[in-house]
C-alpha cells in the first residue's frame, strides 16, 4: 500500500475526524430509525397473523382506517420527513461545533 | 375508452395550464439564467423543496399509484413507502457529500470520480436508457388522457400527445422560457387534490382532509361488498413487497435526475433541508393517491360494475380519471385533473429528455468524441439528440409493457443496480476504483434486466431478480464486486483520494 492511501483513506466503518465519527454514528441511528418502522413493522404484520389469517393489528381502527395500514400509507411517509429532519437538526449541530469554514462552503 | 366523445371544457383546461406555464416561464425568464433545464432560480428551503417535489412527481405519481392500490390494495403501498423512504437513503447517505463534490449529473460524478472516460460512458449510456424506460411510462399516462380529451383510440392518443409535447419542448426552448417550479408544483397538488376534495364530499365523508376521510370509504368497501382493499399481502408476498420498496429506495437516491436538483442550492445546509420540505410535498400527493383507488372501486361496486382482473389490468392506469367521471364532478373539475396528469408527464418527460440529450451532447460527444466542439455545435447534438430519444420512447410507448408505475419501477431497478452503488462506495470508500465500477455496473446492468433475458431457464432468477424488484437481492452483490474488483486492481490517485478526504468529507487540520 502507498503512504498516501493511508493518510487520505475514507473508509465509512473506519471514519477517522471526531466530524465524521459523529455524521457515521446520526447516518446509523437514522438508518435503524427508517429500516425498523419501514420492514420491521411489515414483519411484524406478518408474524402476528392468526390461524385465520389476520393480525391483530389489522383488528383495529385509527384515523377511520385499519391500523395497519394507517401505518403504512399515512404514517411511515410523516416517520421520514421526521426522521429526516432529525439528522438535519443533528448535523447541523455537528457542523456548528466542528468549524464556521464548512458554512457557505460553495460559493 | 372510458367514455366517448370530445371533451371541449376539459381540452381547453389543459391548453390552458401549458399556456399558464409558457406565460409564467417569459416572465421568470428575465430574472434567471438557464441551460439544460437543470438550474432554477434559488428560492429558500421550501422553494427548493417544491423544485424536488415538481420535479418528482410524474404521470406515475397523479395516474400509477392510484392504480395500483386499485389493483392489489395494502400490497401496492410498497410504492408509497419505496417512493418516500428513498428520500431517507438520499439525505443520509449521499445529499451532504455530493453537494460538496460538486458534479450533479451521474456520469459527471462517476466520471471525475473514478478518472476513467469508459466509466463516463457506461454511466451515461445507463442514464440515457433510465431516460428512455422512464419517459415510455410518461408516455403511456400523456397517451391515456389525450386518448380521453379527444374521444379517440390510445395509439393514437399517444402519437398526438408526443407531438404535442415535443411542440411544446421546442416552443419552450425556442422562446427561452424558465420553469417555474414552485408554480407547477402548485399547480399538480391543486389539480390532484381539490377534485379529491369534491369527491369526499360528493360520497358523504370527511371532505377537508379526504386523507384521512376516505378511511370510511375503505370500511364499506369491506362490509358492503367485502372488498378488503386493506387486506395486506394479498397482491403478492412479503418477500416481493420488501424487494420492491428496497428496489424503489434505491433507485431514487440513485435516479440521474433527482440527484442532479442539488445543483439550484447554494450550499450544503439548504441542500440538506430541501430534502426534508421536498419529501413533505411529495407525500402530500402519496396521502392522497390511494384515496382516488379507494373511492373508485367503492363508486364501481355501488354501480354494480366488477371486473375481471385482466379487463381490471388494463384499466388500472385510468383509474383517477374513470373515478372522477364517476364520482359526477362537475367538468371543469374533472379538466382540472386532466391537465393536472398532462403536466406532470410533460414536465417530467421534458426535464429526462434534456437530461438524456445533455448526456449524449456533453458526456458522449463532447467528451469522448469531439472535444473541439463549439457551444453551438453541442447544442444543435443536444436537439438532435432529444428528438430521436422522443421517437425512441413513442415507438416503445405504441405498445406499453405493463403500468405506468411498473414501467417506472424498472428504471428505477437499473438506477438501483447501478448508479446507487456507484455513489454509495464512491463517496464512502476511497479504495473504489475504476475497474469496480465499470464491473459493479455491468453487473449491476445484467442483474436488472436478468428476468426478461434468462428467466425463462432459470426460475430462480425470477424470483430474486423480478424486473421491477431486483435491487433488494442485486444491490448488493454489485457493492461485492466494486469492492471485491477494487481490492485486487491498482486503488485511485493519489489526487483524487485527497479530494475525497479534505473536500468532500471536510476532514480538517
Amino acid at each position: 500500500m502507498k503512504s498516501f492511501a493511508r493518510k487520505y483513506s475514507v473508509n465509512l466503518f473506519r471514519p477517522k475526524s471526531a466530524y465524521m465519527k459523529g455524521e457515521v454514528l446520526a447516518m446509523l441511528f437514522i438508518l435503524v430509525l427508517w429500516g425498523v418502522a419501514a420492514f420491521g413493522f411489515q414483519l411484524w404484520l406478518r408474524l402476528s397473523a392468526g390461524p385465520s389469517g389476520k393480525s391483530w393489528l389489522e383488528s383495529f381502527t385509527f384515523f377511520n382506517l385499519p391500523f395497519h395500514y394507517w401505518f403504512t400509507a399515512q404514517m411511515l411517509p410523516l416517520w421520514f420527513i421526521i426522521i429526516c429532519a432529525l439528522f438535519n437538526v443533528f448535523i447541523d449541530r455537528l457542523t456548528g461545533k466542528d468549524s464556521r469554514r464548512r458554512e457557505d462552503y460553495h460559493d | 375508452m372510458i367514455d366517448a366523445g370530445q371533451k371541449t371544457v376539459p381540452l381547453l383546461m389543459v391548453a390552458g395550464v401549458l399556456l399558464l406555464f409558457v406565460i409564467a416561464g417569459l416572465l421568470y425568464k428575465t430574472r434567471e439564467h438557464s441551460e439544460y433545464g437543470l438550474t432554477g432560480r434559488y428560492t429558500g428551503r421550501i422553494g427548493g423543496g417544491a423544485a424536488i417535489a415538481s420535479n418528482w412527481m410524474s404521470a406515475a405519481s397523479f395516474l400509477g399509484i392510484a392504480g395500483l392500490i386499485y389493483l392489489y390494495g395494502y400490497a401496492a403501498l410498497a410504492y408509497v413507502i419505496g417512493w418516500t423512504g428513498g428520500y431517507v437513503l438520499l439525505l443520509v447517505l449521499l445529499a451532504g457529500q455530493l453537494r460538496r463534490f460538486g458534479k450533479y449529473t451521474a456520469p459527471d460524478f462517476i466520471g471525475e470520480r473514478y478518472e476513467s472516460s469508459a466509466a463516463r460512458l457506461i454511466s451515461a449510456l445507463i442514464s440515457i436508457t433510465i431516460t428512455l424506460i422512464y419517459s415510455i411510462a410518461q408516455f403511456k399516462g400523456i397517451g391515456l388522457i389525450f386518448a380521453w380529451l379527444l374521444g379517440i383510440d390510445y395509439s393514437k392518443g399517444v402519437i398526438i400527445g408526443a407531438a404535442v409535447l415535443m411542440a411544446y419542448i421546442a416552443i419552450s426552448g425556442e422562446m427561452g422560457v424558465a420553469r417555474s417550479q414552485k408554480l407547477q408544483y402548485f399547480v399538480l397538488m391543486v389539480t390532484f387534490i381539490l377534485p379529491l376534495m369534491f369527491l369526499a364530499y360528493r360520497l358523504g365523508y370527511f371532505w377537508l382532509l379526504p386523507q384521512f376521510g376516505y378511511g370510511k370509504a375503505v370500511t364499506a368497501l369491506a362490509t358492503e361488498f367485502s372488498i378488503d382493499i386493506a387486506a395486506p399481502f394479498s397482491g403478492f408476498g412479503l418477500f416481493h413487497w420488501t424487494a420492491l420498496c428496497f428496489t424503489l429506495m434505491f433507485g431514487t437516491a440513485g435516479l440521474p435526475h433527482v440527484l442532479s436538483r442539488f445543483y439550484t442550492v447554494p450550499n450544503v445546509r439548504d441542500a440538506r433541508w430541501s430534502v426534508v420540505w421536498g419529501l413533505f410535498f411529495i407525500a402530500l400527493i402519496y396521502w392522497s393517491a390511494p384515496a382516488y383507488a379507494v373511492f373508485g372501486k367503492l363508486l364501481e361496486a355501488r354501480a354494480g360494475m366488477f371486473f375481471p382482473p385482466e379487463t381490471a389490468y388494463k384499466m388500472a392506469d385510468t383509474v383517477v380519471l374513470r373515478t372522477a367521471l364517476l364520482g359526477g364532478l362537475p367538468v371543469w373539475l374533472i379538466g382540472m385533473l386532466a391537465a393536472g396528469a398532462v403536466s406532470a408527464a410533460f414536465f417530467t418527460v421534458a426535464g429526462l429528455l434534456m437530461t438524456g440529450a445533455a448526456s449524449i451532447s456533453y458526456d458522449i460527444y463532447y467528451r469522448l468524441i469531439n472535444p473541439q466542439a463549439s457551444e453551438t455545435r453541442r447544442m444543435a447534438v443536444a436537439k438532435g439528440a432529444t428528438l430521436v430519444l422522443a421517437l425512441a420512447v413513442l415507438l416503445a410507448a405504441l405498445n406499453p409493457p405493463g403500468l405506468i408505475a411498473e414501467i417506472a419501477a424498472v428504471a428505477f431497478a437499473l438506477a438501483g443496480n447501478t448508479i446507487f452503488p456507484s455513489f454509495l462506495l464512491g463517496i464512502w470508500w476511497s479504495g473504489t476504483n475504476r475497474y469496480g465500477a465499470i464491473a459493479g455496473m455491468l453487473t449491476g446492468i445484467a442483474i436488472t434486466f436478468a428476468q426478461p433475458l434468462a428467466g425463462g431457464f432459470m426460475p430462480v432468477i425470477n424470483t430474486l431478480f423480478p424486473l421491477t424488484a431486483s435491487s433488494l437481492c442485486g444491490a448488493p452483490i454489485v457493492i461485492a464486486v466494486m469492492i471485491l474488483v477494487s481490492r485486487f486492481t491498482t486503488p485511485p490517485s493519489e489526487e483524487i483520494q485527497r479530494f475525497l478526504a479534505e473536500e468532500v468529507h471536510g476532514e480538517q487540520q
